[in-house]
């Protein structure tokens, strides 16, 4: 019994952080209806951040948390002018930004790859690698404090999405655009400002990355398929069934790797992607079978 | 006011029509894709001159990436199903023939045809599941296929996991070693590009070409749009699958880090979009950019990091500015040299 209830507690620690990974994806999903691939190598970006925040000046990754989200929200705010403002009026804008942030990935895998070497990396402060013990049981503190501060944020997210005028033009905009537009909200504007958010957001994920994984560039295909599962479970553009997903895909990779064998953990993630898409192409919580 | 005849109408419509196709076909240079194929059948002839291997290397690895792109384009061109995971179909091909190289010695050109139909199987297999979803959903399955291949040949000690299987290399002198490959590759290269056309001519093609522009109404036409889709993918699976099947013997090893790489489907991609997507020339002048462009960052810059850097850049730009491709572009200008109007 103790075991289940330790694979279970690791499971969801895993899960908030995974939580944070995903919703960024998901806000710009929802509003800008891009499937952005290029997220996990900007999570990347942020763990790159961090890292060298500790490395050269011995910052805490939880310190330069919200540095790494500011600098990737500006470079969200640069890619966005650049590269998608002028993509909306594209015929096939799902597919054409689809290759379109797949692109950039390679671009953005490419740059970092260059300067910072395909070495695998990880922040170490004191509490990555410390534990709180309840009996037999141990809860690992890094991956506890990620989970928190993850759900923190999230929870922050979802309070302004709910309750500031902004939030309710941005769940506006995502739930339809052109009666949006119609009603006054800037629909531009408020791409533009989800766009960084989603972006910010990444940043944060990363610097809570950069002490539970060890990371090299190459690293974040592994992590598109995961957090496309995690989007795609959710229902895409859906932060509560993105969070709710990561806890549940996340439980079920650690009992599996547990039993099985770390490997097949991974495969958890990808065959749960296939699955829904085959079974339920929306997801839990999504209502739009456009995509499909 | 002399009454119009439908039939007379229908009649003159056909003449009309025949009149079109004629004007097409004889403005069409049929010489000039023969003549490159002569050209190419004769290049090893230098090879009693001096040592051009590397040429030779060039035009196999440029014919190589026409069969894979070639194929690709019938799926991702003709039917407007972007796959990101068709180095999948590349590695089952090579791994299939591979294997059966390295236990029984028959050589993987005569069984690069039966690796290309064990391909085009999987490929059908694939397709029913995942051309339920389009768009988006579609792309995203064809990454998640690539992830599931890549741990499962990592872990399948039979095929030697992750670190593969080393293939005999063929004893002839180094001058001549590369030939069989040469031929096999440019000969697979030249069928690939007719078979396209040949697809795209047919009701078939017409059918993937209705699917590409609008799927639903396509399929009120009257068109089986799961059955032509699901053929068009385990067609694209064939060739894709048949150039694997011969390149793990040319490599002289199959390892899941040399097929199952995102970098060689992502080449197929930018090849048809360089090309132009959808056109019979447009992957293999893709083709020979991408090689060109490659060897050009290889050998000015080295690292395989700016490698991937470059090919990330050139898709963008091409997505961005040019969405149609060379072909497509010039095609749309009315300025595509006749001998490059393949379609």
């Amino acid at each position: 019994m103790a075991e289940v209830i330790q694979i279970l507690i690791l499971g969801m620690a895993l899960g908030g952080v995974y939580a944070l990974m995903g919703s960024g994806l998901s806000l710009v999903f929802g509003v800008m209806r891009i499937v952005n691939l290029a997220h996990p190598v900007l999570i990347m970006a942020g763990a790159y951040v961090a890292y060298w925040a500790a490395r050269l000046y011995g910052l805490d990754p939880l310190l330069t948390l919200p540095i790494a989200a500011i600098i990737l929200a500006a470079t969200g705010v640069i890619l966005y002018k650049l590269v998608f403002e002028r993509e909306a009026r594209s015929a096939k804008y799902s597919e054409m930004t689809v290759l379109l942030t797949f692109a950039l990935a390679m671009v953005l895998e490419g740059a970092l790859g260059t300067a910072f070497t395909n070495t695998q990396r990880v922040t170490s402060p004191d509490y990555a690698t410390d534990a709180f013990f309840i009996g037999d049981i141990f809860i690992p503190k890094g991956q506890l404090y990620a989970g928190i501060v993850s759900l923190a944020i999230i929870s922050a997210l979802a309070l302004f999405l709910k309750y500031s005028r902004f939030g309710y033009a941005i769940r506006a905009t995502t739930q339809n655009r052109e009666a949006a537009e119609l009603l006054g909200v800037n629909v531009n504007f408020v791409g533009l400002v989800s766009f960084a958010i989603g972006i910010g957001l990444a940043g944060a994920a990363g610097s809570l990355v950069s002490f539970v994984f060890s990371f090299f560039p190459a690293k974040h295909w592994e992590w598109i398929a995961v957090l496309m599962s995690l989007v795609v479970l959710g229902g895409m553009g859906s932060i509560f069934g993105t969070v709710l997903a990561s806890f549940i895909l996340a439980v079920i990779a650690a009992f599996i790797g547990a039993y099985f064998g770390a490997t097949w953990s991974t495969l958890t993630f990808f065959v749960a992607l296939f699955v829904v898409l085959l079974v339920r192409p929306q997801g839990i919580f999504g209502e739009k079978p456009e995509l499909a | 006011m002399a009454s119009l005849d439908t039939n007379d109408v229908l009649v003159a419509r056909k003449a009309y029509n025949a009149g079109l196709v004629q004007d097409v076909s004889k403005e069409r240079a049929y010489w000039f894709p023969a003549l490159v194929l002569a050209l190419l059948l004769l290049l090893p002839v230098l090879q009693f001159t001096g040592n051009y291997n590397y040429l030779i290397h060039l035009v196999l690895f440029t014919a190589s990436y026409v069969v894979m792109a070639s194929g690709w384009n019938i799926l991702g061109g003709f039917t407007g199903y972007i796959s990101l995971g068709h180095n999948v179909f590349f590695a089952v091909g090579g791994y299939f023939a591979g294997m059966i190289f390295a236990r029984y010695g028959i050589s993987t050109i005569i069984l690069a045809p039966f690796a290309g139909l064990v391909a085009g199987l999987l490929g059908y297999l694939v397709g029913q599941i995942t051309l339920r979803v389009r768009g988006p959903s579609f792309i995203i399955s064809s990454l998640a296929l690539v992830m599931i291949f890549r741990i499962l040949f990592e872990n399948w000690d039979f095929v030697g996991g992750a670190a593969g299987v080393s293939l005999k290399a063929n004893d002839l002198p180094v001058q001549w070693a590369k030939l069989p490959y040469y031929y096999a590759f440019v000969i697979m290269a030249a069928f690939s590009v007719w078979a396209a056309y040949r697809i795209k001519h047919s009701k078939f093609g017409l059918g993937l070409r209705a699917i590409s522009k609008d799927e639903i109404k396509a399929e009120s036409a009257g068109i089986n749009t799961r059955f032509y889709k699901t053929l068009a993918f385990a067609i694209s699976a064939f060739f894709v699958g048949m150039a694997g099947a011969v390149w793990g013997e040319y490599l002289t090893y199959i390892r899941p880090n040399i097929f199952l790489i995102i970098l060689v489907s992502v080449n197929m991609v930018l090849i048809c979009i360089l090309g132009g997507k959808g056109t019979i020339a447009g992957p293999v002048i893709g083709a020979v950019l991408l090689v060109a462009f490659n060897e050009f960052f290889v050998a000015t810059l080295g690292a395989s990091e700016i490698n991937i850097l470059a090919t990330g850049l050139i898709m963008m730009l091409c997505l961005m500015f040019f969405p149609l491709g060379i072909v497509g572009t010039l095609a749309r200008l009315r300025k595509l040299p006749r001998i490059l109007n393949w379609d």
